[in-house]
């Protein structure tokens, strides 16, 4: 009986800690795009490295949450989408830490008239995936609350949608001194912000799924 | 030839340990909540033990249906009843081996011109519509209280499903307590009368003669459990229904309440102390009353989920069981009496009731060659048990090694 309380104990920590990687992530990911657009290298630098300690931490935290559920038989009925739960959310954190790593391998000269929208862009499309934190937490303790929650997902996704329209129309329409290589280039950045919240949006229906099976 | 007779009875315990023991643990193996090398060595443990320390007291319940006076009697009862169990499991239909025991009885009372005795067959049938009812109507009330809580309470649902582990393991144990102190009565009650053996002393307590019938008996249980219920332990927890695993421990503890219901003398006394009629201390078929609560909990979240195809089958098993338990003694005894020239049992007039028993110098031998047997199944269950355990550690610690070995190279290349 101690096994099963310790094991159980061990694993709601363990599902927490992931999420808690997830959650931070998503500040310092925010906090990076910043320091970026703001030339601050060393501080970019460092959002960089706290990401990857971040993103190593959650593989390690999913590896062994899903080991632990099948070796003690945790949550059977529901293990496999448990499963695949954690792994939408370490897909937004890979997400993030790509990204960033790109940014920092390609090192994209931002034109100035593009920085308040990238930021916007990011906000948002961090927000997504923000707002799908407390309802996978919600998942876990009160079940009958996901779906309430994850509505704020579907609202920032769809903002972060529009506002990738308007800054690539800004892009490719608006702004005639740039090489369309660069303008490519900058595409694929804010492609991979937007990806974030896209990868919320998936999330949220797997979520919205499972807590209704969990009720029946 | 004693021990010959004997094999009967352990096979029917082998065949309702194969069986029965999948009410008690099926839902929980069905729903995945336990494993069922776990669910087996529990069941066993506790089986034997309820059928060690407490299979005393139902043993003369049956023996009202028909007083089987001749050992070559019980033992083509408890083939007959045995041999039609192990067919119905081998269709994987959850059988009730009350119901092939009470069919067997009824052949032989039929085969030797006994009268059943009509109030005790009445009351044992009545058990078969109203212990299923009870159990229905126990699964949706504690399917309600515990949904509530659960709501409610805002658990984490990982803690919640170690709760239910727990009860589960628990409420089992207590259920194969049950079945084992219930059922032990259908294996070797009808031996019982047959055997003298001297007192086997342990140290720590001692085992009267139908203890050790009992313990054998119990072992034959055990072995069923272990070697041939993996198939109807699926069979109850995910073919009906699926079950979820609070449903799973409502179907355990409904059921364990109507068997405790039908079982506890206190309770029918504290029945009476109230002016209520007594509660009728009849064998209940375990197999009916968790069919009955898996329904319950069915209809009570909207019929359409219940495998009704499969509800049908163990239904026509139920009428079948009895009948072709009873046909398959009547033509045993016939065999036996007048082919192998065996003495099955004669009409009781009052006088010649006695069964036929073994003399003192035959006990003393059969004495000795049973606490051999007993000691050495006891050794060789200890060993196994050990054997299991150290294994589970192994692979544990493996695991874990090489879990740590992965993240270490992981790490060394990056």
């Amino acid at each position: 009986m101690a096994l099963f309380a310790r094991t159980s104990k061990d694993l709601i920590i363990r599902i927490d800690d992931f999420i808690d990687n997830v959650e931070l992530g998503l500040l310092v990911f925010r906090e990076g795009l910043k320091s970026y657009l703001d030339k601050d290298r060393e501080a970019f630098n460092r959002h960089l490295h706290k990401v990857d300690v971040l993103e190593n931490n959650a593989d390690r935290l999913q590896r062994s949450i899903e080991n632990d559920m099948i070796t003690h038989s945790i949550l059977p009925q529901h293990r496999e989408e448990v499963s695949r739960l954690i792994d939408e959310l370490d897909e937004i954190i890979d997400s993030i830490k790509s990204s960033l790593k790109e940014i920092d391998i390609e090192q994209p000269d931002i034109p100035e008239s593009l920085k308040k929208d990238l930021i916007s862009l990011a906000e948002t499309s961090a927000n997504a995936a923000e707002e799908l934190i407390p309802a996978a937490r919600a998942y876990f303790k009160a079940p009958y609350t996901v779906r309430e929650k994850l509505i704020k997902v579907y609202y920032f996704e769809s903002e972060t949608d529009k506002i990738s329209t308007t800054i690539k129309k800004h892009l490719f329409q608006d702004i005639k001194d740039l090489e369309l290589s660069r303008k490519n280039q900058l595409r694929y950045i804010i492609h991979n912000i937007e990806k974030i919240s896209d990868l919320a949006q998936k999330a949220a229906d797997l979520l919205s799924g499972m807590a209704i099976k969990i009720m029946m | 030839m004693i021990l010959l007779f004997l094999t009967s009875g352990l096979f029917l315990g082998w065949s309702l340990g194969a069986n029965d023991a999948s009410n008690v643990f099926g839902s929980a193996v069905g729903s995945k909540m336990i494993t069922f090398r776990k669910a087996a060595i529990i069941a066993s443990i506790t089986v034997i033990l309820g059928a060690v320390i407490q299979g005393a007291g139902a043993s003369d319940t049956l023996g009202k249906l028909g007083g089987v006076n001749a050992i070559g009697g019980s033992f083509t009862l408890a083939l007959a009843a045995a041999t039609t169990v192990y067919m119905m499991t081998r269709i994987s239909l959850p059988v009730s081996t009350t119901q092939a025991i009470v069919g067997a009885i009824i052949g032989w009372n039929l085969f030797t011109g006994n009268r059943t005795d009509s109030g005790t067959l009445s009351k044992i049938v009545a058990t078969w519509i109203t212990g299923p009812l009870l159990g229905a109507g126990f699964a949706i009330l504690l399917y309600i209280l515990t949904t509530k809580i659960k709501r409610s309470a805002g658990i984490h649902i990982i803690k919640f499903e170690s709760y239910l582990k727990t009860s589960l393991v628990i409420v089992g144990a207590f259920g194969a307590y049950s079945l084992g102190a219930n059922n032990i009565a259908n294996v070797m009650g009808v031996f019982v009368p047959a055997f003298n053996l001297e007192e086997l002393d342990l140290g720590l307590f001692s085992l009267s003669s139908s203890q050790q019938l009992f313990l054998l008996g119990g072992i034959a249980i055990a072995i069923g459990i272990i070697t041939y219920s993996k198939k109807v332990m699926e069979t109850v927890g995910g073919n009906i229904i699926e079950l979820t695993p609070e449903a799973a421990l409502v179907v355990v503890l409904a059921q364990s309440i109507v068997l405790f219901i039908f079982s506890s003398s206190a309770l029918s006394n504290l029945f009476v102390r109230f002016g209520l009629p007594p509660i009728p201390m009849v064998p209940v078929s375990s197999s009916q009353v968790i069919v009955g609560c898996v329904i319950g909990i069915g209809l009570y979240k909207g019929a359409r989920n219940i495998n009704f195809r499969l509800l049908g089958e163990i239904g026509i098993g139920w009428i079948v069981t009895p009948v072709i338990s009873g046909l398959f003694a009547f033509f045993s005894l016939f065999f036996m009496k007048n082919i192998f020239n065996v003495e099955v049992g004669h009409k009781i007039t009052g006088l010649n009731s006695v069964p036929q028993t073994i003399t003192g110098a035959a006990d003393a031998e059969m004495s000795g060659i049973i606490r051999y047997l007993l000691l050495g199944i006891l050794i060789a269950g200890t060993i196994a048990i050990l054997f299991y355990y150290f294994l589970d550690r192994k692979k544990t610690r493996e695991l874990k090694v090489s879990e740590e070995k992965f993240w270490k190279n992981l790490k060394k290349r990056q």
